[in-house]
C-alpha cells in the first residue's frame, strides 16, 4: 500500500432521526438532495476535486442502500488501484463486538485502515451536510499554520450560534476556547465538523480518549477539549460559501428552494467543480404540450403534463394532467396522478399519489408525505 | 446467450445528404434524442438482449465514436471476458455504405475465429429503434434458414443478418471466389447457394439517412406513442453519463412539448424542439421546431423556427434563425451566429 499524504474519513453512520420516516430505511448521508443527488455526493465530490484520493466512508446505521450507492466510488473517480474508497463498517474482534458509540470512536476503531495509507495528515468530514470545499486549501492553511488540528469555521447567525458548538480564537485565529451550543456565545464562528489532523496527533489522543471511561468517544465533547486542555496548536480554518446542515425536513426543503434562485450560492452548474452521483441513465425529461414550468428544477427521466411551479424533481418522476406541484420536493420514481394539488411538501421515492390527491400545507410546516398518509386520504376534487 | 449470439456492429456507413452534420463525426456518433448517439440504440438493443460481446468496425472520423464507447462501461460490456471490441479499418477507400463489409470483416478475421458464440448478428449502426434479439435467434435456430435479413413489416430491409459465425468465417475467407463483397450481397445473389429468410419486424424503427429525415425522427420523438415504444424502462437505450446537474427553468422560461435533456439553464421559450445537455437559452428567446445539440449558447431574444444547432453553437443576442420542416437550417459544430450577420 502506498504511503498517502492525506487520507479522508467521511462520517456516515449518522440516523438523522429529525428527517422522520426519510431516514426509516436509509442512512442521513443517503437522503436524496437537488433533484438527482444525495446528500453524501457532496462531502465525495469535494474530496475528488481537491485531490484526495483515499476516502474510508464508516457506515453504521441502516447501510445497505449507502453501500451498493458508494459500490467501488467509480461515481466519484475514486475507483482506485491505490487508495479509493472503502466502506467501514462496524466490526467484531475476537473479544467483542464493537459498534460506534461516537465519531472519535469510529475513527479509533479504524486505525488500522489509516496505518496502511502511513498518512501525513488525515482529513475527518462529515456526510451530513451540502456545500462545495477544497480540501487541498485548508490543507495548505494547516501546513502554513503549522497546527496540530485544523477546524473549519463557518459564521452563523448571531442568533442561532447557541445551537452549535461555537470556537473563540485569537487574532491569528488559533482556537483558544470551544463550547458546544453555548448559551450565551462570545462568538458566531461555528465547527463544521470538518478537521485536519497531523497523523501523529490524531492517533495518540484517539487511544487516550478509548482508555477514558468518562469519555463520550465524541470529537466536540471529548477530543477537541482534550487537545486544548494540553495546549495543542489548534487553528480556526474560516469558510465562506454555501453551507448546510440539512438536519430536519424543513431544513431539507428550504436547502431544496435556494437551488432555485437564479443567483444561487451553491452552485451545481460549476464545471470546474462538479458535484458527481451515480447517474440514472435514464431519457431526457418530456414536457408535454399541456405542461406549465416554472422556476423549477428537473432530472432526467421526468415526464411532465401538470404544472410544475417552484420545486425540483427527481429522475423518473411523473406528474399527470391538470396537477399542479408548487413549492415542493418530489423524490426519484413518485408518480403523480392527475388533478392533485401538492404544496410545500417533499414526496418520498417512489411514492404514488392517486388521481385528485389534496396535499397542502396552511401553515409553515413543510408536510412529508407517507404511504400511510396516501391511504387516509380522499380525492378533494 | 454469453455463447450464443456475437453482436458485429458496421459503423463505417456514411450518408452524404447528411453532410453538414458530419463533417466532425462518423454517423454511428450523430447526436440523437437529447442525449443520444445513433450507435447507442442498436448497441443497447444488443446489450438488453443478453449480448456480452460487441465488435464495432468504424471508419475514419472516429474519435467522436471511440470518446462515446470509451471502455464500453455504460453499456456494462468493460468486461475481462468478451466485452467491447473496435476494429477500425485500415482500408481507406472500400465503398461506404456496404453493411458488413468482408473486406473489412477480413482484416480482423483472427476475432471471428476466437468468438465462441455459435451466432453472430450483423446490424447497421444508425436505426433507431428498440428491439429485443432473443426472438429472432429463437426463430433462427429453428428455421433451418442459414441466413435471416430483417424486415421491416411493409418495408424493406433492416440491413440488419442473422448467421452462424462460423458461415460468416466461411464467407469471409471465399469472399473472393464468390465474389460476395458483404452480407447484402449473399442476401440479393438470387443464384445464392444458401437458404435466406426474412424475419418481419414490426415494432418502430426508423434509419436515418438524410437531414430531413433525421429532422422527422427526431421531431416524431415528441409524439408518445413514438416515445413509449422506444424508451421503455426494462430495455432502457444506454449512453455515455455526463454528470451533468438536472436542468433549471428560470424566471420567464414557457416550455410546452419539449424534450429537454439534463444541464441546462432555460430562460426563454421552448415548443416543439428538442434540447440536449448543457444548453443555455436566454430571456426572451424563442425556440420552435428546433434541434439544439450539446451546449449551445443562445443568447437573450433569439428567434428560432425550423433550426438544427450542432454541438458548442453560439447565437448571440436577438439572432434570427429560421428554415422549414423540410429544409431545416443546420449550423455547423462550433460556430457563432450573430444579429448582424444576417441582417
Amino acid at each position: 500500500m502506498g504511503k498517502k499524504k492525506c487520507v479522508a474519513m467521511l462520517l456516515a453512520g449518522g440516523k438523522g432521526s429529525r428527517l422522520n420516516s426519510l431516514t426509516r430505511d436509509l442512512a442521513k448521508p443517503a437522503v436524496p438532495f437537488g433533484g438527482k443527488y444525495r446528500i453524501i455526493d457532496f462531502a465525495l465530490s469535494n474530496c475528488a476535486n481537491s485531490g484526495i484520493d483515499t476516502v474510508g466512508v464508516l457506515t453504521q446505521y441502516q447501510p445497505l442502500l449507502l453501500n451498493s450507492y458508494i459500490g467501488i466510488g467509480s461515481a466519484w473517480d475514486l475507483d482506485r488501484k491505490d487508495g479509493g474508497v472503502t466502506v467501514l463498517p462496524p466490526y467484531a474482534e475476537s473479544s467483542e463486538v464493537k459498534w460506534y458509540t461516537g465519531t472519535a470512536s469510529a475513527i479509533y476503531q479504524n486505525l488500522n485502515y489509516l496505518k496502511q495509507y502511513q498518512p501525513d495528515y488525515v482529513l475527518i468530514l462529515s456526510g451530513d451536510h451540502i456545500y462545495k470545499m477544497n480540501y487541498e486549501s485548508m490543507l495548505e492553511y494547516h501546513i502554513e499554520k503549522r497546527a496540530d488540528v485544523t477546524i473549519s469555521l463557518i459564521e452563523v447567525p448571531w442568533v442561532e450560534a447557541s445551537r452549535f458548538g461555537i470556537m473563540n480564537t485569537d487574532e491569528d485565529l488559533r482556537i483558544v476556547e470551544f463550547e458546544e451550543k453555548p448559551a450565551n456565545p462570545k462568538n458566531n464562528l461555528a465547527s463544521m465538523g470538518i478537521y485536519i489532523f497531523n497523523w501523529n496527533i490524531l492517533k495518540e489522543y484517539l487511544e487516550m480518549d478509548d482508555r477514558n471511561p468518562e469519555s463520550s468517544h465524541d470529537f466536540g465533547k471529548d477530543v477537541i477539549p482534550a487537545l486544548l486542555e494540553e495546549n495543542k496548536k489548534l487553528f480556526a480554518y474560516p469558510f465562506k460559501g454555501y453551507w448546510k446542515d440539512v438536519g430536519t425536513v424543513q431544513s431539507l426543503w428550504e436547502a431544496n428552494m435556494d437551488l432555485l434562485r437564479e443567483e444561487c450560492d451553491l452552485d451545481l452548474f460549476d464545471h470546474g467543480w462538479r458535484i458527481y452521483s451515480v447517474n440514472p441513465n435514464q431519457p431526457p425529461q418530456y414536457i408535454s404540450s399541456h405542461a406549465i414550468v416554472k422556476e423549477s428544477l428537473i432530472n432526467e427521466g421526468c415526464t411532465i403534463e401538470g404544472e410544475v411551479d417552484n420545486s425540483v424533481l427527481f429522475q423518473g418522476v411523473t406528474i399527470g394532467k391538470g396537477s399542479i406541484i408548487k413549492e415542493s420536493v418530489i423524490m426519484p420514481d413518485a408518480v403523480i396522478g392527475s388533478n392533485c394539488l401538492i404544496e410545500r411538501a417533499i414526496v418520498p421515492f417512489d411514492v404514488r399519489v392517486p388521481d385528485g390527491t389534496v396535499i397542502r400545507s396552511f401553515d409553515d410546516e413543510i408536510i412529508l408525505v407517507t404511504e400511510e398518509m396516501l391511504s387516509g386520504l380522499y380525492p378533494a376534487f | 446467450m454469453k455463447r450464443k449470439l456475437l453482436g458485429v456492429i458496421d459503423a463505417t456507413t456514411y450518408h452524404d445528404d447528411l453532410e453538414d452534420l458530419l463533417t466532425h463525426r462518423s454517423l454511428a456518433a450523430l447526436p440523437f434524442g437529447g442525449r443520444y448517439r445513433i450507435i447507442d440504440f442498436v448497441l443497447s438493443n444488443m446489450v438488453n438482449s443478453g449480448i456480452r460481446s460487441v465488435a464495432i468496425f468504424p471508419k475514419m472520423q472516429y474519435r467522436s465514436l471511440m470518446d462515446h464507447l470509451g471502455s464500453g462501461k455504460n453499456w456494462d460490456l468493460n468486461r475481462k471476458q468478451d466485452g467491447l471490441f473496435f476494429f477500425p479499418s485500415p482500408i481507406v477507400d472500400n465503398d461506404k455504405n456496404k453493411i458488413g463489409s468482408f473486406e473489412h470483416f477480413a482484416v480482423n478475421l483472427d476475432f471471428f475465429y476466437r468468438s465462441t458464440q455459435e451466432y453472430s448478428i450483423i446490424s447497421n449502426c444508425y436505426t433507431v429503434f428498440n428491439m429485443n434479439f432473443r426472438p429472432i435467434l429463437n426463430w433462427h435456430s429453428s428455421s433451418g434458414c442459414d441466413i435471416t435479413e430483417l424486415h421491416q413489416t411493409g418495408g424493406g430491409s433492416m440491413e440488419m443478418y442473422l448467421i452462424k459465425t462460423s458461415l460468416l468465417i466461411k464467407l469471409i475467407e471465399t469472399r473472393n471466389e464468390t465474389g460476395y463483397t458483404c452480407m447484402k450481397d449473399v442476401v440479393n445473389d438470387l443464384n445464392s447457394l444458401y437458404n435466406v429468410c426474412h424475419y418481419e419486424y414490426d415494432g418502430y424503427a426508423v434509419m436515418i439517412d438524410s437531414i430531413e429525415n433525421y429532422f422527422s425522427t427526431s421531431m416524431n420523438l415528441l409524439k408518445s406513442d413514438v416515445w413509449k415504444r422506444l424508451f421503455l424502462k426494462e430495455q432502457p437505450i444506454l449512453t455515455k453519463v455526463k454528470d451533468e446537474p438536472p436542468t433549471k427553468y428560470v424566471k420567464g422560461s414557457s416550455v410546452k412539448n419539449a424534450m429537454i435533456a439534463n444541464g441546462c439553464i432555460i430562460g426563454g421559450t421552448v415548443e416543439n424542439s428538442i434540447v440536449s445537455r448543457g444548453v443555455k437559452i436566454g430571456k426572451g428567446a424563442v425556440i420552435k421546431n428546433c434541434i439544439i445539440m450539446q451546449k449551445c449558447h443562445i443568447d437573450d431574444n433569439c428567434y428560432l423556427d425550423s433550426v438544427i444547432l450542432d454541438k458548442d453553437v453560439k447565437v448571440e443576442a436577438g439572432t434570427h434563425l429560421t428554415g422549414t420542416a423540410l429544409s431545416p437550417y443546420v449550423i455547423r459544430k462550433g460556430t457563432k451566429q450573430g444579429a448582424l450577420m444576417n441582417s
